[in-house]
């Protein structure tokens, strides 16, 4: 699961006693704030040796003054920054992303809960899902309001959820007309079945090169052959 | 032009009903544009009677038009008139469609009319002298009151709209100023658009006013012609035809088409309008419910709307609203209320307009959702779900993003979007833009965005190519079908395929028409 991921306001706490090579690695990893930095640029900023760098940075995390952290662009390269600070979402990727992946548990999760809610209330607004999700005592992780937004709209763009502007009445009588409003699609409408797609030419990969009397052509054509035997 | 495979449907359309000769003719004419006989005659290498008759079938099913032009004859020389013959694509591939023309009439105005409108289909343009012998041919005699009744019924199409007169058979086409001080040929790459001019001027000559496409018979004993040779005083005088043996040749095939009495040909727009009606329909009826479907059936059929490519809104009053409403089934329950609350779920707009209160729609609008479900379906089974959501972002908003915004909307991984949508720009699904960022170090940044007009035109060239895959595979069951009974083996199997097949072929005429005419 998914911890909130916030800032931590700067510790005032006292230092434990460093080494002069401790002291500059670690001022330098610290000022570079939640963006952390990578070994071999701390290398290049300080001169020191590569032996040197690897034994102090251990020391610095013995004595829990920093963390290592997964960069999602270039997980080979380890990134190094002072334990006050949360990464970055250029390094985490969002608060989406669980160890420089995306948390796709999570992720599934949330979508099952949104859409157990909006189901619950046929048609809820955003504000609507997130308290109700949130009374909801099932769900034991915090979310915001910001990841429910995101869910329902990632919900929309695959048609499991439609967007619509309350009427008001009718099904709509619980939302103030002229509001935005969320509906599940489910066993109505979903991703359509286009005429096109339906037929092998319309995922076939060699439509370019088929033609009527062709090494590849609708007479000859396997995919065809394939689909019909199928069916009958 | 249209799509390289749309023209090779065309011609397979063409040979499969007229046969190897006539698709011939139809393949140049398509290929190379309009055409005078000499110039077919120079192309194909056919002889001249032969490309007449095939010319006489092609404009007798409305797949020709044919116009008249001045040519200089070169420097000094006396310019003369020249008939041009140019393919008439949309008509040719309507072709397919008939028997969805047939099922509107049916449901429309009975079985009695759809009989009538087999006729001309059947045969292109007819007289209605014609039609009348071929509906009674099985009958011994004609009598005076079974006439009354196809006349009766022949005018309930042509009032409908379903039938109209035909055009102009050669109208004159004056040159344009442009083409006049032109001493070249008109017809090359560079001129493209002039070309074009001159057929699209060639069809308003030919074209009748609605009052003359749509003047009912009153009675078949006096049927004259009254809309024949209305633009043959500027023609060119007897005296030059003389001169040329070409364009008497051309004057023949001309003499056979017009007969002395007027033709008749289906009027294959108000087909398409049904038809638009009918996705429309279908497609409201399925996100809104069925009585969403009436209302929106109700209002285009108020609408007096005539052409299917027509893109102004549709507009109705409140009263022809209601009033098409509840002659619907169902429809006499539905409250003021409740037609309100739909016309408002349809994004429909109030306007002054007549008498009373009155709503327009958009039905373009309508029409782009089905055209993005069709192009949506096709990127769900060819690239997957993800591949969907971040197709669906894109077309949704129109304007480009960046790849890690994608990635993070969509819910993908970032390296897996830049492989996905790599594969989309691959299969010209995307259009993408490389742009270099210094706002944290020299960063290289890929801007992705749907090109609709592009892929439209692609989507819509591969459903042509679909629907020709489609048709030869069937006829090429229909071949072994035949052998197998011949061998007196059980021919099920190959029956079975080649329904499914005929059945995708219309549902995928049906995104045709989507994409092409509506
Ligand atoms: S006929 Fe077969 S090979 Fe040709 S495009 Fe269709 S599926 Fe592909």
């Amino acid at each position: 699961m998914l911890p909130q991921k916030r800032p931590h306001p700067d510790s005032k706490t006292k230092l434990p006693p460093l080494s002069e090579t401790e002291r500059v690695l670690y001022e330098l990893i610290k000022s570079k704030q939640n963006l952390g930095i990578w070994t071999a640029d701390m290398k290049r900023e300080t001169g020191l040796q590569t032996t040197v760098v690897t034994k102090t940075l251990k020391s610095l995390q013995n004595k829990n003054l920093i963390k290592d952290v997964v960069n999602i662009h270039n997980k080979a390269r380890k990134i190094y920054m002072a334990v006050e600070f949360e990464p970055s979402k250029e390094i985490s990727g969002g608060s989406w992303y669980s160890d420089g992946s995306l948390d796709t548990d999570f992720i599934r999760i949330l979508r099952e809960q949104c859409l157990k809610h909006i189901e619950r209330l046929q048609v809820a607004t955003m504000e609507a899902i997130y308290k109700s999700i949130q009374e909801s005592r099932v769900f034991k992780v915090e979310c915001t309001m910001q990841q429910i937004v995101e869910i329902v709209n990632a919900m929309v763009l695959d048609k499991e959820v439609e967007e619509l502007k309350s009427t008001g009445i009718g099904d709509f009588s619980k939302v103030q007309s002229g509001k935005i409003c969320y509906r599940s699609l489910k066993g109505r409408e979903g991703p359509k079945v286009g005429s096109f797609s339906s037929i092998p030419c319309g995922v076939c990969p060699r439509i370019s090169e088929c033609t009527p009397d062709g090494i590849i052509s609708p007479k000859t054509c396997i995919y065809y052959n394939k689909w019909l035997k199928l069916e009958f | 032009m249209a799509a390289q495979c749309g023209l090779k449907l065309a011609v397979s359309l063409i040979t499969a009903h007229f046969g190897d000769l006539v698709a011939k003719v139809c393949s140049c004419l398509l290929h190379r544009g309009t055409l005078s006989l000499q110039e077919i005659i120079r192309f194909t290498e056919l002889s001249s009677s032969q490309i007449k008759n095939c010319l006489l079938v092609l404009v007798q099913h409305n797949c020709v038009q044919a116009f008249s032009t001045p040519r200089p004859a070169g420097p000094g020389g006396v310019a003369k008139a020249v008939t041009q013959y140019m393919a008439l694509f949309d008509n040719i591939l309507h072709r397919m469609r008939f028997a969805k023309f047939l099922a509107v009439v049916r449901d429309d105005l009975g079985p009695q009319c759809e009989i009538l409108l087999a006729g001309l289909l059947q045969n292109g343009r007819l007289t209605f002298g014609q039609l009348v012998e071929r509906a009674t041919s099985s009958k011994p005699e004609v009598s005076a009151s079974m006439r009354e009744g196809l006349r009766a019924n022949f005018n309930r199409l042509v009032s409908a709209r379903y039938v109209e007169r035909c055009p102009r058979p050669e109208p004159f086409i004056e040159p344009s100023p442009q083409e006049e001080t032109r001493s070249t040929r008109r017809r090359s790459a560079k001129t493209s658009e002039e070309i074009l001019s001159i057929e699209q001027r060639a069809m308003v000559a030919a074209a009748l006013s609605d009052a003359e496409r749509f003047s009912e018979i009153t009675d078949t004993a006096t049927e004259t012609i009254e809309v024949k040779a209305t633009d043959h005083s500027s023609d060119v005088s007897v005296g030059d035809k003389r001169k040329y043996g070409a364009l008497e040749m051309d004057q023949e095939v001309q003499a056979a088409i017009t007969q002395n009495e007027v033709l008749w040909q289906a009027n294959f727009e108000k087909f398409l309008l049904c038809l638009k009606k009918k996705a429309c329909v279908a497609h409201v009826r399925s996100r809104f419910g069925l009585d969403a479907g009436a209302v929106l059936e109700a209002m285009i059929e108020s609408s007096g709307q005539q052409k299917a490519k027509d893109e102004t809104p549709v507009r109705a009053t409140m009263d022809s609203i209601l009033e098409g409403v509840r002659a619907k089934p169902g429809g006499i329950s539905m409250t003021l209320e409740h037609i309100r609350v739909i016309l408002d779920q349809l994004h429909c707009q109030s306007c002054n307009w007549g008498a009373g209160a009155s709503y327009s729609i958009d039905l373009k609008s309508i029409i782009d959702t089905c055209q993005n479900d069709e192009v949506e379906a096709l990127v769900l089974t060819r690239f997957g779900k993800e591949a969907y959501r971040i197709f669906r972002l894109l077309i949704k908003n129109g304007h480009p993003f960046e790849t890690d915004r994608i990635a993070d909307i969509a819910f993908v991984e970032k390296k897996d979007a830049q492989g996905i949508l790599y594969k989309l720009w691959k299969d010209e699904y995307l259009d993408m833009e490389k742009v270099v960022s210094y706002a944290a170090g020299q960063k290289e940044l890929f801007l992705w965005k749907v090109k609709k007009d592009a892929l439209w035109e692609h989507v819509l060239n591969d459903l042509y190519h679909a629907a020709l895959n489609l048709s030869q595979k069937i006829a090429h069951i229909v071949e072994q079908e035949h052998e197998v009974s011949q061998r007196r083996e059980k021919p099920e199997q190959l029956r079975n395929g080649r329904m499914i097949l005929e059945l995708s072929l219309l549902k995928l005429d049906d995104a045709l028409m989507l994409f092409r005419d509506f």
